[in-house]
This record gives structure tokens, C-alpha cells and sequence, in this order.
């Protein structure tokens, strides 16, 4: 073989491998996720309603769980075991609303509500109690932090009890539970002495400790060992923390996903912690045309979010992702019909 | 006829021929100050005549032109954190450590939310239609409602045609909180002198909501009688805000300064820690009558 023909034929190898590896990587978040059972509950508003729908990991599939026209399920939390769901009922119009806690499998079978009047519901890691925040007032209002106090519910006894320390806990959202038990973060706003900033809250003591981050929504991974949550309406961040500490501290950001034109809401774990899924779209204030739904910003609980989507990143890796840019082998979205799909939850359901 | 009954009729004689025969500012020796059902100070502004906008300032203060306005009644202080409260509505303030303090950080939908609820309480039909997009305001409703600008400049102005109602800037530490006094944070409403007409923080504290878009142009084309700001195009635009605030500077509290503000509508978390606002409610001079009769004596 002359000089040049081997210089070629290198070339050509070089070349092969280069693409081949590319094309490796590319398939990552797809292949992956392709080949696992995780499911992702979430939210959708079709047919003038919202409803719940359980999603595959590569959203291939996707089912309508609740199938309920007339009936509003919205912010669908999945048990640690993965056999429940607990989510939020809208019924009432206007300040009139009533907003409800209820729980069904899995499956969607076995409906059943469980507590008047509460909002942005987690499980406690034993998997028979939920946490809750109860509304500020009796009369609706759909802002995020119309809340005053955390209170439980323990599915098996039927007993409500509130927080040992709920006094003075006000103004709270989207509350997520440590899966040690020990604690619950949460975003407080203009409430307990603060402007915004979010809180690590003893689950059964008076501690609170300002984990003086901005954004909102911060949610544990399932090992604990990191917390992710929304750094601005176009990041998303995860830092390290110590959960077992008695004062814990974060560490600096080990991935950020960015996404320059849309906001990127609802972060949320898989059950291996090597994913994050979160909802994506264009800023807005609500459709009032959407029967059941408010005007606020898109991304609040029961506000309609034209065009948004569940999209998934792969965390594993850290550094940062940019949605819309490539390398698209770093990120995919789930669902594609912009249906105001929000509020997943990633979930392993039960063998059969 | 008691002593105050009759001078509450001469008052109502002027405010009677104000509203319907002449243009002219009418200056009543003492404010007419009601309270409202849910236990609301309001002024009764009268109706007149005044020069609004400035042409020796900021290029959209210009030109200045005559407005015409109807009677009104205009909340004597800014709404305070006990107001917003007793409507059940989240209280959005980063300061929370006086109740008496006026609201911030309210977005322009919830300050229009609770003119509503204030409706509701008191028996009124709101202004704001909530099941539309963007909430239209009914302008002829009898309910609480977001000043327009013309509304708010014409009351704080008083009467008066200069700068601020009472005079000098140097004069603006007695009558607002602004930056220069404010000590980086909100005040107490009511805690600045009052402007002749008995509203008090028109200058400074928080800067007020208007009901107007905000062009920079409209001056230009505002109508005299009633202006209700540029045509709605169903767009979050900005908003017009009046007055000043605790960060503002002597300038920014003038009674003709605008600012075109972002509504804050589509953001989960609104953080502009000046943004408050007050109510007006549309009145006729039968109706002023009968509240003034309800009020105390004057002294």
C-alpha cells in the first residue's frame, strides 16, 4: 500500500470511529431510557380539561389515566414504591374552586380523595403518609404560595396531623421529601421572614435552615445526595448536599440545563438518579378560553402553559446542557403535542 | 340644619357645579373624606379640569395638555398589608414586619384582583371581568378599579400646577418617602403629609398602578374629557406606573413622571419590591351626597 493510500485508508478509520463514536453517544439518552421501565406521570389539559397521563421514559407511549372530561387532575406525585399516585382535584370555578387531595394505583383504579382543600402534595419515603400544604384562606386564589403550614396524612389510620412546627411555616410551595425522612425542602416566598428563598425544613422539629439559593421547586435525587431545582425561569441546577448532617450545606453546581428562549419548569429525579425530566415551553399568563384553568404565569399549578412539553436530560455526566442546541444526543423530549404537559414524576411501577 | 350639615351642602354645592357646569380645579378648604363599607378611607375628588404632563422634563411627559375628569373617589393611602389580608389575598411584600405598610411586589393582575374583592365585600359589581382574557375593565361598573393616569396626576396634583402639589422638591421629605429618606425600605402609609386634598404618599413610599397602557406617545393623542389610555390589543404590555417610590429619586416623584412597568403577570415569582397601588371608584354627586350625610361630623 502506497503512503497515500494508507494516509487515505487511516483517514477513512478515523473517520468511522469518530462517527461511530458520536453516534454512540447520541443514542445515550434515547437508548437508555428506551431500555428501562420508568414511567413519568404528568399532567396535560386536552379535550378543555386536565387530566393525568403516564408517559413512557422514551415517550413512545403514553396513556390517559384519568379519562375523567368534567374532572381536573393535576401535580401527580408517584409513591417511593411506584404503586400509588397522589395528585390534586380542581372543582368549583373562580375564587369558588376547591382544590383536593386524592390518591389512586397506579393504574389509575381505586380513586379515592383524601383531603379537602390542599395543595402540592409529596410522599414521606415510608410510603403510607403525604405531606401537604394547606391554603392560606378559604377562598381560592391559584397562586403557588397561597399556603400556610405543612400537614400530613397518613393513608392506612385515614388521621391528618400538621407539622409539629407549622405556626409559623407560611407562604410555602412545592415541598419534597429527603428520602432519609429527616427533612423537607421548599421554596418560601414573601412569608416566615424572607423575600424568596428556599428552606430546609426538620420533618418532625422546629429546624429551618435558609439554604439561601434563588429560583424555586427544589427537589431531593433519590439517593439524596443532590438536590435539583429551577435557578432562574431558564436553568436548572443541581448541587451536592449532606442530608444526614444536622446542618446541611450545599456544594457548588455540578450540572446546569439552560435554555435561553423557553422556560424550563418541574424538575424532577429518575428512580436511578442518572435523569432529570422537566416541562418546557413559551412564557405566558394562562388561556381563560381553557374551561378550568386560570390567567397567571404558565407555569403555576391549574394555569394552562401553551406548547409546553416534558423534555429529559441526562444528569449523570454533570457540566451543563443547553435545550435547543446541539448536541441533541444530551437531552430528548417526551411529549411533543405542547398540551400544557407539566408536573412530571418519574416512577419504577410494581413487576406484575 | 346642624352647622357641618351645612357646610357639607355648600361642599356638595361646588362639587355639584365642578362635575357638571365647568372645567375648573376645584380646591375645597377641607378634603371630603369618607369610609367605606369594609372601613376604607376614601377623597372625594371633584371633578375639574388641570394641566397634565410636563413639557420641560422627560420626552414622554410631553405635551402638556388639558384633561377634563368626572368626581371620583381615590383610596386616602395606599393599600396597606391589612387591606390585602382582609381580602384573603397572599400577601406579596418583601417588607411584612408592619402590617400598616403598604404592598409591593404586586403584580398589575393582583392589584386588580383585589379592587375586585374589595367590590364583592361592599355589596358593588366588579370592574373586572375575570372570565375574560386580560380582564377587561368596565369602566361604568360601580366597584373599585385601578386610577387612570389622568385620574391619579389630576389627584395628586391637588390643584396644584407645579411640580409637586406642595411646592419646592425641597419640600418632598415632609410630604413622601423616597430615596433620600425612605432608608432603603417602605414606610407606614400615612406617616408624610397629606397633599390638600388629603391623600397622603401619592409622592413616594410605592409606586402606583395605573389602569393605562403606557406609550410613550400618547400624550399626543389623549383625549381631553376622560382619557382612558391607548386601546387595549389583548398584549401584556406595560403598564403606567405613578408616583415615585422609597428607591426613587426627587424626579421620579414628581406628580407628571410616568413609568412604563412590566405587568409581572407571567412570572411565578414577581420580585419588583415597589410596585403597589390604590382605588378609585366611580361616583355621582347623588351618591357623594348621601355618603358624605353617613360620615362624622366635622368639627
Amino acid at each position: 500500500m502506497k503512503p497515500i493510500q494508507k494516509f487515505v485508508t487511516a483517514a477513512i478509520l478515523c473517520g468511522v470511529m469518530l462517527f461511530q463514536a458520536i453516534s454512540l453517544k447520541a443514542g445515550n439518552v434515547r437508548e437508555e431510557l428506551a431500555g428501562s421501565r420508568f414511567k413519568l406521570v404528568h399532567e396535560s389539559y386536552v379535550n378543555n380539561n386536565w387530566e393525568l397521563f403516564v408517559t413512557s421514559a422514551d415517550g413512545k407511549s403514553s396513556v390517559n389515566l384519568t379519562n375523567t372530561p368534567g374532572v381536573n387532575e393535576l401535580y401527580p406525585q408517584a409513591s417511593p414504591d411506584g404503586s400509588r399516585i397522589c395528585f390534586l382535584v380542581d372543582s368549583g370555578t373562580g375564587r369558588a374552586t376547591v382544590r383536593s387531595l386524592w390518591v389512586m394505583n397506579a393504574d389509575g383504579t381505586g380513586r379515592k380523595k383524601v383531603v379537602h382543600q390542599a395543595r402540592q402534595p409529596c410522599w414521606a419515603p415510608d410510603g403510607e403518609t403525604i405531606a401537604f400544604l394547606p391554603q392560606e384562606y378559604p377562598k381560592f386564589n391559584v397562586t403557588d404560595y397561597y399556603t400556610k403550614g405543612i400537614s400530613f396524612h397518613h393513608l392506612p389510620s385515614g388521621k391528618t396531623r400538621e407539622h409539629v412546627n407549622t405556626k409559623p411555616l407560611h407562604h410555602l410551595y412545592n415541598i419534597s421529601y429527603a428520602p432519609n425522612g429527616k427533612w423537607i425542602v421548599a421554596t418560601v416566598h414573601a412569608g416566615m421572614g424572607h423575600r424568596h428563598t428556599n428552606l430546609l425544613i426538620e420533618a418532625n422539629g422546629s429546624k429551618i435552615i435558609d439554604l439561601g439559593i434563588d429560583g424555586c421547586r427544589p427537589t431531593f435525587s433519590p439517593d439524596g445526595k443532590h438536590i435539583a431545582w429551577g435557578a432562574g425561569d431558564h436553568e436548572l441546577a443541581v448541587v451536592p448536599i449532606d442530608i444526614d448532617s444536622d446542618n446541611p450545606k450545599l456544594g457548588k453546581k455540578v450540572f446546569q440545563v439552560f435554555d435561553k428562549q423557553n422556560k424550563i419548569y418541574h424538575v424532577d429525579w429518575s428512580p436511578n438518579g442518572r435523569f432529570l425530566s422537566f416541562s418546557r415551553g413559551p412564557n405566558g399568563k394562562g388561556d381563560l378560553t381553557k374551561p378550568g384553568t386560570y390567567e397567571a404565569a404558565c407555569e403555576i399549578v391549574g394555569v394552562h402553559a401553551k406548547g409546553w412539553d416534558i423534555f429529559a436530560v441526562q444528569v449523570a455526566k454533570g457540566g451543563s446542557v443547553t435545550i435547543g442546541h446541539k448536541p441533541v444526543y444530551e437531552w430528548m423530549s417526551l411529549t411533543r403535542n405542547g398540551h400544557s404537559n407539566k408536573e412530571s414524576d418519574w416512577f419504577l411501577p410494581p413487576s406484575k | 340644619m346642624s352647622h357641618w350639615q351645612f357646610t357639607s351642602a355648600l361642599g356638595l354645592l361646588a362639587l355639584g357645579l365642578a362635575n357638571g357646569c365647568g372645567p375648573a380645579p376645584v380646591s375645597p378648604a377641607k378634603p371630603r373624606s369618607i369610609t367605606t363599607a369594609s372601613g376604607v378611607p376614601m377623597i372625594v375628588v371633584p371633578a375639574g379640569s388641570f394641566q397634565m404632563g410636563s413639557n420641560d422634563h422627560e420626552a414622554d411627559e410631553r405635551p402638556r395638555h388639558e384633561v377634563r375628569l368626572g368626581m371620583f373617589l381615590m383610596d386616602q393611602f395606599e393599600v396597606t398589608h391589612d387591606l390585602f389580608v382582609k381580602a384573603q389575598l397572599p400577601n406579596p411584600s418583601r417588607w411584612q414586619d408592619d402590617s400598616r405598610k403598604p404592598v409591593e411586589r404586586v403584580r398589575w393582575r393582583e392589584a386588580k384582583l383585589y379592587c375586585n374583592e374589595r367590590s364583592l365585600m361592599e355589596g358593588f359589581t366588579p370592574c373586572y371581568d375575570e372570565a375574560k382574557p386580560g380582564w377587561p375593565c368596565d369602566f361604568t361598573a360601580n366597584g373599585y378599579r385601578l386610577p387612570t393616569e389622568a385620574e391619579w396626576e389630576y389627584a395628586a396634583r391637588a390643584g396644584s400646577g407645579r411640580l409637586y402639589s406642595f411646592g419646592a422638591e425641597a419640600k418632598l421629605k415632609a410630604n413622601g418617602w423616597f430615596a433620600d429618606n425612605a432608608g432603603k425600605r417602605t414606610h407606614v402609609v400615612g406617616t408624610r403629609k397629606p397633599n390638600a386634598w388629603g391623600l397622603h404618599d401619592l409622592y413616594g413610599n410605592v409606586s402606583e398602578w395605573c389602569q393605562d397602557v403606557y406609550e410613550p406617545d400618547y400624550y399626543k393623542s389623549s383625549p381631553v374629557q376622560d382619557p382612558l389610555g391607548p386601546a387595549e390589543d389583548g398584549s401584556d404590555a406595560k403598564r403606567v406606573m405613578k408616583g415615585g417610590s422609597w428607591k426613587a429619586s426627587a424626579s421620579m416623584c414628581r406628580a407628571s413622571f410616568r413609568k412604563g412597568q412590566r405587568t409581572g403577570d407571567t412570572d411565578a415569582c414577581f420580585f419588583t419590591d415597589y410596585c403597589g397601588f390604590r382605588c378609585v371608584r366611580h361616583v355621582m354627586p347623588d351618591e357623594v351626597k348621601s355618603l358624605l350625610a353617613k360620615a362624622a361630623p366635622e368639627k
